[in-house]
């Protein structure tokens, strides 16, 4: 959802200006997502007779939202604003949605989709990460990473390996890491979540792999 | 006034099991634990805590998450007097004097009088809840589905106008709260509902995932931006005592604090923030000699610290009376009871009277354990403070992350999480509001199961919501307010409180 507001960073410069980008381009995902929402909704039943029905609440705040949008963009067309704090979040967007389309996809097109998606968020993450902005690519990159490894680890490997991957790729989120002390940090905390999460408040988790196969392992769920 | 009594006796009955105890007390080390760290306010600090209650039975587990929710609330005025850093945002005007206190080398004194001020507000406030439950669960009993449409209305219309900045903005992210809610099963249909086929979609979004990627990641990626500056302890914490000078400067505004922060708790979309920075700005308005303040006036610490803690209580009374969440937290505990199987709302004191007394009850107690635990670990949560942020985020992202799994076992959910944490990362960017939408996502299908059943009754006539006399003056209200929030003379006033 936040693709169209990177392209803001350099548009201003050439034909129409906006004054306020930060509410236009809020306005406009805004407006987006009232669209997905009326498209998501289309083939629900609405009013029949005096009932409403289950897509008639669903259509109806999506048009409200799609109206505050275009509202919100017109405040940021005839508002003088400040930029738009600056943030990169494209790479860790397409990856995240790359993961719940291939966990969900029953389809081969569904499934190319996403791999289509997680080729181009990791060739985004590379560029970004050797980019002039890497500061702040860095930290939702890696966060999002540290999810997902955590996601795709959990069932397959057990608590024990996947919260330490999970650990060390978080640790990563920011320039100050320390790798040796990571490493150490990891461990320490791995343990203290099987403490307290398994022993301490007896979760049903598995520590370590058992039975993989190919199916566990891309099941993704 | 006898019931009551009773009531209370019942509630302290079940509040003074040891098993209860230890649960409350746990919950508000937890809770002040968290609540010490920077960047985790109680929203964050509750969704990151709720998995640990629920092997819990669901009195024990709401008696915790009460614990949590306290300590939460202290730990952020402990961080604001010690290091200048509000560990959340019901305590930013405790920064104000309270910091400057701690520099003029008074910072236990400033620590006293925020827990005894806390403890005061908290004795109160119980009572308040105690008292006007049973009233206004009576009152519930008379509402029918446009009474509650209507109420709930008001409650979202209040948390636009207390929200900081552009209204329109709060309120488009309202409505994207309530679309969010609105996917999964229809409610009475069953018909999927914006689900895309997506198995995991079909039972709808759980807030918990919300919750903790709006607050929790969402947060750690804004605070990974900021090159990390250590905290400077400037506190030398010796006598903890305040003076009986400060006892009596800061009595009146501990009582002035508790007044506020009880009614505005109360109040549907205020809560602790408002009542802190309303108390704040009342003292110095009140007071003889302004200029102190901002300068170390000791009621300018007592008086926030009270209001926000009567506050936090006191919004729990539309929460257990009418089933509403008056703000974010709340509707947190909305998921958390509805995860043990409680609907709340009327119901639950009559059906329940255990669990709702004992809650009341855990409230005082968990006041009365902040202020003996507190105290003596300060140096503790000082310690605590020192831990660098490097180490401190990838351990709260591992508990989020175990945390959203244990609740269905889907790595899915996990995923989900991640992006509501991008999402919100990007709301903060656009200067939306995330706590509006998390209101809208929890009242979402109260809201719509009451709109549709009223339009039922009245045969499809919307006129319904204003001819009914306590539907209409609730609509009036809302718009009244609506339109007040939007008068330019209003905003300016509204936005200078907040700058201040």
């Amino acid at each position: 959802m936040s693709q169209e507001v990177h392209a803001s960073s350099g548009a201003p410069q050439r034909g129409l200006k906006i004054s306020n980008p930060r509410e236009f381009y809020g306005g406009l995902a805004l407006v987006l997502l009232g669209f997905l929402a009326l498209w998501a909704s289309r083939d629900l039943a609405g009013m029949h007779g005096i009932s409403f029905g289950p897509g008639t609440a669903p259509r109806m705040f999506a048009s409200i939202l799609i109206v505050l949008g275009v509202a919100i963009m017109a405040v940021g067309c005839l508002t003088e604003g400040v930029a738009v704090e600056r943030y990169e979040i494209s790479a860790p967007t397409l990856i995240i949605l790359a993961y719940m389309f291939a966990a969900s996809g029953r389809t081969t097109l569904i499934l190319i989709v996403a791999a289509a998606l997680l080729v181009g968020g990791v060739i985004l993450a590379i560029l970004g990460m050797m980019g002039p902005r890497r500061t702040l690519v860095r930290g939702p990159l890696f966060i999002t990473l540290s999810i997902i490894v955590f996601a795709a680890t959990i069932r397959p490997f057990g608590l024990v390996p996947a919260s330490y991957l999970a650990i060390v790729a978080a640790a990563a989120a920011t320039p100050e890491v320390r790798w040796i002390e990571t490493l150490i940090w990891s461990a320490v905390l791995t343990a203290f979540c099987v403490l307290l999460f398994v022993y301490g408040i007896n979760l049903p988790f598995q520590l370590w792999p058992t039975n993989l196969s190919w199916e566990t392992l891309l099941s993704l769920r | 006034m006898i019931e009551l009594f009773n009531n209370l006796v019942l509630g302290f009955g079940v509040a003074l099991s040891p098993w209860n105890v230890l649960l409350c007390l746990i919950g508000a080390l937890v809770g002040t634990l968290v609540g010490v760290l920077p960047g985790l306010g109680p929203l964050a600090t509750i969704a990151m805590l709720l998995p640990i209650t629920f092997g819990l039975p669901p009195v024990g587990a709401l008696i915790m998450l009460a614990g949590i929710y306290y300590g939460a609330q202290y730990g952020g005025s402990t961080t604001s007097i010690l290091v200048n850093i509000p560990g959340e945002s019901s305590s930013v005007v405790t920064t104000l004097d309270g910091h400057q206190m701690a520099r003029q080398g008074r910072a236990g004194p400033a620590l006293a009088i925020a827990a005894i001020g806390s403890f005061f507000a908290g004795c109160v406030s119980t009572v308040v809840v105690a008292a006007l439950a049973a009233p206004l669960t009576s009152i519930a009993l008379l509402f029918g589905p446009a009474e509650y449409f209507s109420l709930m209305v008001l409650g979202l219309v209040f948390a636009v106008v207390l929200a900081r900045g552009s209204v329109l903005k709060a309120i488009a992210m309202i409505i994207l709260g309530l679309l969010l809610s609105m996917v999964g099963s229809d409610i009475e249909t069953g018909a999927s509902r914006m689900a895309f086929d997506v198995t995991e979609l079909s039972d709808g979004i759980g807030f918990v995932l919300v919750a903790m990627g709006v607050f929790g990641y969402a947060e750690i990626m804004r605070n990974l931006e900021q090159e990390s500056s250590q905290a400077i302890v400037h506190a030398k914490l010796t006598g903890l005592m305040p003076t009986w000078i400060d006892l009596k400067a800061s009595s009146g505004a501990i009582l002035r604090g508790t007044g506020l922060g009880s009614i505005l708790g109360i109040l549907p979309g205020g809560g602790a923030v408002i009542a802190a920075f309303a108390a704040y700005t009342f003292e110095k308005k009140v007071s003889r000699d302004p200029s102190r303040f901002g300068r170390g006036a000791i009621e300018g610490v007592a008086a926030p610290e009270s209001a926000n803690n009567a506050a936090a209580q006191t919004s729990f009374i539309p929460l257990l009376t009418l089933g509403i969440p008056p703000n974010a937290v709340m509707a947190l505990m909305v998921g958390a009871m509805m995860i043990h199987g409680i609907v709340p709302g009327p119901q639950v004191m009559t059906k329940q009277p255990e669990l709702f007394w004992g809650m009341i009850a855990s409230m005082w107690i968990g006041n009365l354990m902040l202020v003996i635990i507190n105290l003596p670990l300060v140096g503790i949560w000082v310690r605590l403070l020192r831990v660098p942020y490097r180490m401190l985020f990838p351990a709260i992202i591992i508990f989020c992350a175990i945390g959203v799994y244990s609740i269905n076992n889907s790595a899915f959910d996990i995923v989900m999480t991640g992006l509501f944490g991008v999402v919100g990362y990007w709301l903060v960017k656009h200067d939306f509001e995330p706590a509006p939408m998390l209101l809208g996502f929890v009242l979402g299908p109260m809201l719509e199961e009451n709109l549709r059943r009223a339009m039922l009754i009245a045969r499809g006539d919307p006129s319904t919501f204003v001819t009914r006399p306590i539907s209409a003056a609730l609509m009036a209200l809302a718009a009244i307010l609506l339109a007040l929030a939007v008068l330019p003379m209003i905003r300016s006033r509204r936005d200078e409180v907040f700058v201040e």
